[in-house]
């Protein structure tokens, strides 16, 4: 394992000589690639084994009626079939794009006035920044917790005497089949809006000062400046943001779980909390790895979808 | 990338690939593996929080003070899922205590040997009602039966006696308690802060079906029909009495609590362990509980209100289960006979904090006496002349939860005339999967 960091001095005083002894380089070239993948055995093996072969596992699952005592039963597509045709799955699919959509394009727009907001030096900056930034590592369940608090339907609860002293009416929050799935998407903005604040803030550092100077003295507006210099220049956070955004909002769960567990009246189930109930609850692990694998591949095509468009925009 | 470093990664990588899956062991067996002796102490999984697993625990050590025969012991919570993932690797534990209701998803995937109920020392002290309730889609005994109990109602005595109110003998007398919970300040703290009825009224795990299901019931509805031979079939539409009901509960504000229709129980009893609501539905496994945090005199155990029928109650228990891959034949009746016993029940009642047997099974042993407590007399009386249970025999987990759902979508739209259209839903969901089940007739 030492030969690797010993080598560059090495290859250095013998610089001279290496012309007339290929074999050896040979030599040495092969152990310095034995050594790159002993380093990487660790996290390959890691990852092979709790990464890739689940994946496939999962996939394999997906063509099976999976009885783990007597032996799973191969029944093709039947699977897939079942996730597609279930009205409850597809209702789930349009509240986890709903859902999703919210809280991408809220986190974003939250996130991004953040990032604006509280961008510099200051000391009093760094402490509100670590501040906003603490529901991003706080565990989802207590958040989630935490909401259900504050939601509370009725007139003394925290949020509604709120809405009490503007004189607005108890809501009904979680309890309400119009107004769940809404106050699902803020809980998801309030906690994945600091993590975008801070990938843009460190785009925003990126941005070459003297712009704005000449911008200004050119005499262009605020929202100007944001248009032309301060958006174009945040065009790769952006994107990372957005994909990171998308996929983690398809694969929203543990916030609907601990607020909602998909009622009232199904008015909150997604993709996941629907998988979730068939798998474990109804032990039908065949469908749901079904599901799953549907999930992963819209997941891999809206990554990818994401990755071209921010690609041929750049190249524009 | 030269083509010798790309040549030399691909091996490395196929090489890293075969390894894995040498040592995960790829390839499945495809049939019902066979029972044998290991010649280990006997393996007893039961689903059991921490207090639980310690009264078994205790069970046990004089079930082994007794006969020798030493026994290992796992509590589990999640214990489906871990006997899923035991299934997989083919090697179920010995014996599984778990819910009646587990029998029929138990049998259908194949965990369960058959029992010979006549083998079972003291099998005729346990009523035959009982032994009914073991038994699968074909007949045959498939369960032991070890604890029963029945839901009980638990209302705020000094809540009702501050506001004069009687003890409710009807479903309206409850309803009537509830609002005045709701609206006559029982707490009297001046503030419009109480509520009536805590209830779980969740789809997660099917609560909402759960604790519906005694209330429609009491109306002369059910979920299902029994046509006899292993066949059902839905009847919800009939209980279109016990379902407005409960709908007019939800939708009278304060009769029930907060938040209810997404609570599970472990959301919504908290409501009652700390004075927001004055009545309960729930199994006697609370009292302790309830004791410690409210106080056994602030709250009373009262026989269930009538509905337009009858006041049933939905009765639950657990059962003894011996799995397919057991091969101590000898061990395992001698653990059987005991947990039956006189000796056995009592032990489950009185070795640890929390008792594992509510009611006891066998006839010979009454709860009240061993508990020295008449609160008991109420959930053996409802059990003995008043209670129903769901049936055993079909995997009635899926059914609940189509019940769960329906409920929920009833009483979440108040405004709707829909408790007859949802129920006609509902039947056509139940008799979906009892197809799915090979059980409608």
């Amino acid at each position: 394992m030492t030969t690797a960091p010993t080598k560059p001095a090495r290859s250095l005083t013998r610089a001279p000589d290496t012309g007339q002894a290929p074999a050896r380089r040979k030599l040495r070239n092969s152990k310095q690639l034995l050594a790159i993948w002993l380093f990487l055995v660790p996290a390959a093996v890691l990852g092979l084994y709790f990464k890739f072969i689940p994946m496939v596992e999962g996939i394999r699952l997906s063509f099976f009626k999976v009885q783990p005592f007597l032996g799973d039963v191969f029944v093709g597509l039947d699977n897939y079939v079942s996730v597609l045709t279930d009205s409850r799955f597809m209702e789930a699919l349009g509240h986890t794009v709903v859902l999703g959509v919210t809280q991408t394009l809220g986190a974003l727009v939250v996130g991004f006035a953040l990032a604006l907001l509280l961008e510099g030096q200051a000391r009093s900056l760094w402490i509100l920044r670590t501040t906003i930034f603490l529901p991003v590592v706080t565990a989802l369940a207590v958040v989630g917790e935490i909401w259900r608090i504050l939601y509370f339907p009725t007139a003394d609860g925290p949020l509604n005497s709120i809405l009490g002293w503007l004189g607005l009416g108890p809501m009904q929050f979680l309890n309400g089949t119009d107004t769940a799935l809404w106050s699902i998407a803020v809980v998801g903005i309030w906690s994945g809006a600091p993590y975008n604040m801070v990938i843009i803030l460190a785009g925003l550092t990126g941005v070459d000062r003297s712009l704005y100077e000449s911008a200004g003295v050119d005499g262009a507006s605020i929202w100007q400046r944001l248009r032309y210099i301060t958006l174009p220049a945040l065009r790769p956070s952006l994107v990372i943001v957005l994909t990171l955004a998308a996929i983690r909002s398809l694969r929203s769960f543990t916030e609907v779980y601990v607020l909602t567990g998909g009622g009232p009246a199904g008015s909150t189930e997604v993709w996941m909390t629907r998988m979730y109930s068939l798998g474990f609850q109804r032990n039908d692990i065949g469908v749901a790895s079904a599901a799953a694998v549907l999930l992963l591949v819209v997941t891999l095509l809206l990554t990818v979808g994401t990755q071209l468009l921010g690609k041929r925009k750049a190249a524009r | 990338m030269d083509s010798k470093l790309k040549s030399r990664s691909r091996a490395a990588l196929a090489l890293s690939l075969a390894s894995a899956a040498l040592l995960t062991g790829c390839g499945s067996g495809s049939s019902a593996p066979a029972a044998k002796d290991d010649g280990q102490p006997i393996e007893v999984w039961a689903r059991a929080g921490t207090d639980a697993a310690t009264t078994y625990s205790a069970l046990f050590k004089e079930f082994t003070a007794k006969t020798g025969v030493q026994v290992n012991f796992q509590g589990v919570p999640d214990l489906d899922q871990q006997l899923q993932t035991r299934a997989a690797s083919k090697k179920l534990p010995d014996i599984v205590i778990n819910d009646s209701a587990a029998l029929g998803n138990y049998t259908s995937q194949g965990y369960l040997q058959k029992i010979d109920k006549s083998s079972v020392a003291g099998n005729d002290a346990i009523p035959d009602s009982l032994w009914k309730e073991t038994q699968g889609l074909d007949g045959s005994t498939y369960g032991v039966p070890f604890s029963r109990q029945t839901m009980v109602t638990l209302i705020r005595k000094d809540w009702r006696e501050k506001l004069g109110l009687p003890v409710p003998k009807t479903q309206e007398d409850l309803a009537k308690l509830a609002a005045a919970f709701a609206t006559q300040d029982p707490d009297g703290n001046g503030q419009a802060d109480t509520y009536g009825m805590t209830v779980p009224g969740s789809t997660e795990r099917g609560y909402f079906g759960w604790w519906a299901s005694s209330y429609l019931w009491q109306d002369g509805g059910a979920y299902l029909k029994d046509d006899g031979n292993g066949k059902y079939s839905a009847s919800a539409s009939g209980a279109q009495a016990g379902v407005t009901w409960i709908k007019q509960q939800f939708c009278t504000p304060g009769n029930t609590q907060p938040g209810a229709l997404t609570a599970a129980t472990s959301a919504a009893t908290p409501f009652f362990q700390t004075g927001k609501t004055g009545i309960i539905l729930t199994g006697p496994y609370n009292f302790s509980s309830f004791d410690a945090s409210l106080g056994k005199d602030k709250y009373e155990v009262i026989e269930t209100p009538k509905g337009s029928k009858d006041n049933t109650v939905l009765a639950e228990g657990e059962n003894i289960y011996v799995t397919a891959t057991n091969g101590k034949k000898d061990q395992t009746k001698q653990v059987i006979d005991f947990l039956v016993s006189p000796d056995g029940q009592k032990a489950g009642m009185t070795a640890g904090k929390q008792p594992i047997v509510r009611v006891p099974v066998n006839s010979g042993v009454d709860a009240a006496a061993v508990y020295n407590d008449p609160r008991w007399t109420v959930v053996q009386d409802a059990l003995k002349n008043s209670s129903k249970s769901f049936p055993s025999a079909i995997n009635f987990v899926p059914i609940k939860q189509a019940a769960a759902e329906a409920l929920n979508k009833i009483a979440s739209d108040c405004a709707a005339d829909n408790v007859a259209s949802g129920l006609k839903d509902l039947d056509t969901a139940i008799n979906n999967e009892l197809t799915s089940q090979n059980a409608k007739s």
